[in-house]
């Protein structure tokens, strides 16, 4: 079997894990809701990899992304952690290389990213609102007792327009109640939200930039027809949904590990399929060296201190840093 | 009787003139306090003393006054900036400082050491600003004289050094436009110039680039903006929207700020124009440093690839 190399994404609502070959095939795929245990779900993840290729697999590489990058990169020894743009943008241009204009709408964060000649030129992301994103909609779908998977699809049967304002969730919220009031229908109601969505989109991230085609629409809420419709309207275009539209990111991270091993030549610094059995623990502490009292996170394998971040000064993520580079320096 | 102690804050304006204050306070043999490095203890104060709607900058400035106070300072010193140019204001949060600080901080009775400041040249040293301080603190008006011409060649030189900058062509230069005080304060940009440098950025500011270029970007608008330094960082931003050198521009703007909002503006549409790539960072309370982290880093691949 040739070389694989693994994409893990920890977002703040799903993580996902991607297993790619040489020519950027998908072998494995992996999409799950972030309970909020990620190094757990991480772990189920790479076990399910590998039964799912019979054990016979050696991974090459190992690159991780997301909002929770770092604590999950200590632990599998990844090869790159970099930021889910990057890696967004990479798988999608690989995809279509005629990309001009990707939409990303994930959990709690909405991105855009403007390519041109298949390079990422600019981008966006929403700044301190949440309301275009995934949260904003799960959490209006529980308001109006659907579940999310139909969201999207609701939207589309309904017969009228109703605005909805977009601005903010507690102006959007009191804004449906009174629109239901006046009789409108729940699909009309949800057609006007992905609507509200799109437009508070256009205004935080768009804003003055001159799109252009192909437009690509992907993260977990691209899975939403109502949104996909509501900016097909928007640009007066067709919008493409990519097949493995959940987990780009993961994607891109994959063939970004697989440059960076192509790169540096290294062997991979993955910790190996053991690290199913090995037990992880998370602790904090604030730490009183200063008036800052940082929330310093420590994270420990089977009893062994391999990571600390938080602290502003590096007074401990320095520690461990050192203690690397010193291992590395005398090759034990 | 020993020397008096005056505090400065380590907040605002301090970031452009602490070199002038400095010298002249020590050449009237006053020991200068300075308060200590901002942090997450000293800003929750400055919070709590705050009207709720004010810009970061001022809780940040409030928090550093009670630092003073309570290392026992003897006067705080909070000048009334009001014009360093002819017909051309600071932010109107400047103009009313001393009086915000009384109304916020009800502690500081009357340990205010001010005086009004209005100058033609960025300089704080014209004599006719200080008449006052003499009597206050005690001190001869030639000694102040003499004073505030050390303190001022000092500044000049100070700011000439801030002019030579060498551009290395072979890594990124990114300009960073933004107030001093949210520039050089490490606690409320979470570090963000410690962790452009980890990247190997060269970084620029508006201090280094020469006042009459900043004045002659001015001059192209139709009518300057009202505030000072808006003035500076808007000249000095469409300066380096010209420069080749320049590979791209943080913004970094701090929520809520008037000003920023016609600055910020201006420059989004200009930089799209002249093809420039261009962030915004808003910094305000908050201070996971992830967001920041993934933006700055993106960013930075995005000018790496252009550049290659």
């Amino acid at each position: 079997m040739g070389n694989i190399y693994l994409g893990v994404d920890i977002g703040s609502v799903s993580i996902n894990i991607v297993a790619i070959d040489e020519e950027n095939r998908i072998l494995f795929k992996l999409y799950t809701r972030n309970s909020g245990q990620p190094v757990e779900l991480v772990k189920d993840g790479i076990q399910q990899l590998r039964i799912k290729l019979n054990n016979k697999i050696k991974i090459d590489g190992v690159g991780v992304t997301g909002s929770g990058r770092q604590l999950v990169g200590y632990i599998l020894g990844a090869d790159i952690v970099k930021n889910e743009i990057t890696a967004h943008a990479m798988a999608t241009t690989y995809f279509y290389p005629e990309t001009g204009t990707i939409f990303e709408i994930g959990g709690q964060d909405s991105k855009l990213i403007i390519v041109k000649d298949g390079i990422a030129t600019d981008f966006a992301m929403n700044t301190v609102c949440a309301a275009g994103t995934g949260s904003f909609l799960d959490h209006q779908a529980e308001r109006l007792g659907i579940p999310i998977e139909e969201f999207g699809d609701l939207a589309l049967q309904a017969k009228r327009d109703v605005r909805i304002a977009g601005r903010c969730t507690v102006f959007a919220e009191s804004d449906m109640i009174s629109k239901q009031q006046y009789g409108f229908t729940k699909s009309e109601i949800i057609k006007g939200l992905c609507r509200a969505l799109v437009r508070n989109y256009m205004n935080n991230l768009v804003r003055n930039r001159n799109l252009q085609g192909k437009y690509i629409f992907q993260g977990g809420v691209a899975a939403n027809l109502g949104i996909k419709a509501a900016f097909a309207e928007e640009v007066g275009e067709k919008i493409i949904i990519p097949e493995h539209y959940n987990v780009m990111g993961a994607i891109g991270i994959a063939q970004l590990a697989k440059a960076e091993i192509k790169k540096t030549g290294k062997n991979t610094s993955f910790k190996g399929f053991n690290i199913t059995k090995d037990s992880f623990e998370t602790t904090s502490f604030n730490c009183e060296g200063c008036a800052n009292s940082c929330e310093v996170i420590k994270v420990q394998a089977n009893g062994q201190t391999i990571a600390m971040t938080g602290d502003r000064c590096g007074k401990w993520s320095d520690q461990i840093n050192h203690k690397k580079r010193e291992q590395q320096e005398t090759g034990s | 009787m020993g020397k008096l102690k005056l505090g400065i804050p380590r907040a605002l304006l301090y970031y452009f003139y602490y070199p002038f204050w400095e010298k002249l306070f020590s050449e009237l043999d006053i020991e200068l306090i300075v308060s200590n490095y901002t942090s997450r203890e000293q800003l929750d104060k400055g919070i709590k003393y705050s009207i709720s709607e004010i810009c970061v900058p001022i809780k940040v400035y409030i928090g550093h006054v009670l630092d003073l106070i309570n290392q026992g300072v003897d006067y705080v010193y909070i000048p009334r900036i009001i014009s360093i140019k002819k017909n051309i204001f600071l932010c109107p949060k400047f103009l009313g400082l001393p009086d915000m600080i009384k109304n916020s901080i009800p502690e500081i009775e009357n340990k205010i050491l001010t005086h009004q400041i209005t100058a033609k040249d960025d300089s704080l040293a014209g004599f006719k600003n200080y008449l006052g301080m003499a009597d206050k603190l005690n001190i001869s008006k030639w000694k102040l004289f003499w004073a505030l011409q050390k303190a001022n060649s000092h500044w000049q030189e100070h700011r000439k050094t801030q002019l030579q900058v060498n551009i290395d062509k072979k890594v990124l230069t990114i300009a960073l436009i933004g107030y001093v005080y949210n520039i050089y304060d490490r606690f409320i940009n979470m570090d963000l110039l410690r962790h452009l440098r980890e990247m190997g950025i060269n970084i620029v500011t508006f201090e280094m680039v020469d006042s009459q270029i900043i004045e002659q970007e001015v001059k192209l608008f139709p009518k300057p903006m009202f505030w000072e330094f808006t003035n500076k960082l808007l000249g000095a931003g469409y300066h380096f929207l010209k420069s080749p050198d320049i590979d791209g521009i943080i913004y970094v703007s701090a929520f809520g700020c008037g000003p920023d909002s016609i600055l910020g503006s201006f420059l989004e549409i200009d930089a799209n124009q002249a093809n420039k790539p261009f962030m915004t960072l808003r910094i305000d309370e908050q201070t996971g440093e992830s967001h920041l982290l993934t933006r700055i880093e993106a960013f930075v691949d995005l000018l790496k690839l252009k550049k290659s």
